[in-house]
């Protein structure tokens, strides 16, 4: 075993058991009722969401050819997905078939 | 989180896309990794120990290039801060009576997509269970290390033969946060999403993709700050 992979991934990885982990047993959300941090701490998931998610599709859009038909099915069928089921699990599944599917069509 | 069925069983069939996601992900890891000269081995360690997707591809990449030890660790641990936020906003939401006895455990699954798939939970009315997130954050790891091991066993080009289930399969973690972001999506906090969206892109447009994701959450928090 590479001694400096075993010691950056034993650094690396003792800090994010700490990032995780620390934050959650501190419960902060119990400190501040109705103070900045709590405005904060409430607005940092849909923040985080939107931000992952456009995270995720700007690789997919900024290659310059606009938006590529795979992408565009897949996002329609998870928006009517969601919009028929309410099923997180069933959207995304079916947004990811119907993404691989247009690109077996297309060839 | 708690429905007709066990907690636990519910969180592992809550986070069905997290693990089909993730295995592609990790199987590119554990290629790239045997690739880079690492043993079968070593690529497993980096995702047991480290279980980050996008600083295990830079470690690979620190690793090689002959980065010092020290440095390669803290660009990593820095890639990861946002991770912080993650505990407090899902504790937030939970509730005040929310027990977090086993999160030294649990909470180290706490990933993007685990927190986010959490809080799409909770805000659809669910309530917390850590049951619920240990099968959450048990599939996700799960799928991550066979992923690897996988990946790192087959070496490269074995879904060159299959691009339309390449393609599937890499659309699934877009897929999963539109539809997360469709399940939290209420008028007050559009402009939450809004400014964090915005943020992201310039951030990553300016400087990287990792600094626009640390703005993009800061900026959309900061916005739910100073509404009203």
């Amino acid at each position: 075993m590479n001694t400096d992979l075993l010691a950056i991934a034993l650094l690396a990885g003792a800090a994010n058991w700490a990032f995780r982990v620390l934050p959650t047993l501190a419960r902060t959300d119990r400190l501040t009722p109705g103070g900045l941090l709590e405005r904060f701490l409430s607005a940092t998931g849909p923040a985080a969401i939107a931000t992952l998610f456009v995270a995720a599709v700007l690789p997919e859009l900024s290659g310059g050819k606009g938006w590529p038909l795979p992408f565009v099915v897949g996002t329609l069928v998870v928006l009517a997905a969601w919009g028929t089921t309410r099923s997180v699990v069933i959207a995304t599944l079916a947004g990811a078939v119907l993404h691989g599917a247009t690109v077996w069509a297309l060839g | 989180m708690t429905g007709t069925r066990p907690p636990l069983a519910d969180g592992l069939i809550a986070g069905l896309p997290i693990v089909l996601g993730y295995f592609p992900i990790a199987f590119s890891f554990g290629v790239a990794a045997t690739r880079a000269g690492f043993t079968g081995l070593e690529a497993f360690a980096l995702s047991a120990i480290i279980y980050a997707g996008a600083s295990q591809f830079l470690a690979l990449a620190l690793l090689t290039s002959g980065a010092p030890v020290l440095v390669s660790a803290f660009t990593l641990i820095a890639m990861n801060l946002r991770h912080v936020l993650y505990g407090p906003a899902l504790m937030k939401a939970a509730g005040r009576g929310a027990t977090t006895r086993r999160a030294w455990a649990w909470a180290f699954g706490l990933t993007d997509e685990v927190f986010g798939q959490a809080l799409g939970a909770l805000a659809r009315g669910q309530s917390f269970s850590e049951g619920y997130m240990f099968g959450l954050g048990i599939g996700a790891y799960a799928s991550w290390l066979a992923g690897t091991a996988v990946g790192a066993l087959a070496g490269g080009g074995a879904l060159d033969g299959w691009p339309a289930v390449s393609a599937g399969l890499g659309f699934m973690l877009p897929a999963l946060f539109l539809a997360l972001l469709l399940s939290i999506l209420s008028r007050r906090q559009v402009p939450v999403i809004v400014i964090a969206g915005a943020a992201t892109v310039a951030g990553t447009l300016a400087l990287s993709s990792t600094s626009g994701i640390l703005l993009g959450m800061l900026a959309g928090a900061a916005a739910g700050v100073v509404r009203r």
